[in-house]
């Protein structure tokens, strides 16, 4: 498998896609492209397979948030810059269940952490934030994902990734690659 | 009356004009690429390795130019069907379009693990994630 990781397009072939959830399907088949190019509240990045490059393997979402400095309890707000804290949001993150097991999830977690970086580089970010659902929290935790607390047991778990910690693996890389 | 012996006369030579070093390119080619250079070569009528990184080098940096602008490489038959070429590397460079913004719906403690974790020092990569950066 050559998978290429790009923006959704238009005419994808996403029917058949299924993770065996259905919100996380319904969201790709149904809002997934209006959100992208329509109402602009999300991008939705295709894992593609170069012998099939229209058929959508995998996706995740990233949106950008931020959290006015004003809503931090005082306490905190003293070791924070003097802005709102600007962030990317990890929406959606799911793999075909035809596909899983092959490495599609680590590429895409990848591919949206340098995505992250770069946005960063940009226009800055400070972390990026994930919703989990419980049982995907582990799997997230394997990357350095940090659960914060006070997430409703309802609720997905919210997880929080720090982009200096993203930067530190980034150059723990180079500098192993300078070793080599 | 002349010298018998001829002194050379001092001329002044123009400084050297320093040329810029040549860098040498040296690959280890699997005998398939290898027979696929030899192909190509044959197919664009090229007799020298040189002229042919020079040309393939050409191409590659347009490519790249092309995708950091966030043009698409489309071939297009007589037919009119269309072929959008996909290489990982080249997707690498393109452009990030600006994120959409969305509110986040925060609970008052979520908001507190956050602050405590956003001002505290940053962790340490895990494998995982080392490993993640390096794909």
């Amino acid at each position: 498998m050559a998978v290429t990781i790009r923006r959704l397009e238009e005419s994808d072939e996403v029917e058949g896609f299924d993770c065996g959830d259905e919100p996380l399907n319904n969201y790709l088949k149904r809002h997934a492209w209006t959100n992208q190019q329509k109402v602009s509240i999300g991008v939705t990045y295709a894992a593609v397979d170069e012998s099939a490059p229209r058929t959508v393997l995998g996706y995740f979402t990233l949106a950008t948030s931020s959290v006015p400095r004003d809503q931090f309890p005082q306490k905190y707000v003293r070791g924070l810059p003097p802005y709102d804290l600007p962030l990317i949001l990890l929406a959606r993150l799911a793999v075909d269940k035809r596909f899983s097991g092959r490495g599609l999830g680590h590429a895409m977690i990848a591919e949206a952490l340098k995505i992250t970086l770069r946005v960063a580089d940009e226009v800055g970010c400070r972390c990026i934030i994930t919703d989990a659902y419980p049982d995907k929290a582990g799997w997230y935790a394997r990357y350095g994902f940090l659960p914060l607390e006070g997430t409703a047991a309802t609720s997905p778990q919210k997880m929080f990734l720090d982009v200096r910690t993203i930067r530190r693996a980034l150059s723990s890389e180079s500098s192993s690659a300078e070793r080599k | 009356m002349p010298p018998a012996v001829k002194s050379k006369k001092a001329v002044a030579l123009p400084a050297k004009v320093p040329t810029a070093r040549k860098s040498k390119f040296q690959a280890d080619l699997a005998p398939s690429e290898d027979s696929m250079v030899r192909i190509l070569k044959a197919e664009l009528q090229m007799t020298s390795n040189t002229d042919f990184l020079t040309d393939a080098l050409a191409l590659f940096r347009w490519a790249v130019s092309e995708r950091k602008r966030g043009h698409r490489i489309v071939s297009e038959s007589s037919t009119g069907e269309r072929k959008i070429l996909l290489f990982p590397r080249l997707e690498r460079v393109a452009p990030e379009v600006t994120l959409p913004h969305v509110d986040i719906r925060w609970t008052d403690k979520e908001l507190e693990s956050l602050a405590e974790l956003a001002s505290g020092q940053p962790a340490d990569p895990t494998d995982a994630l080392i490993r993640a950066m390096r794909q």
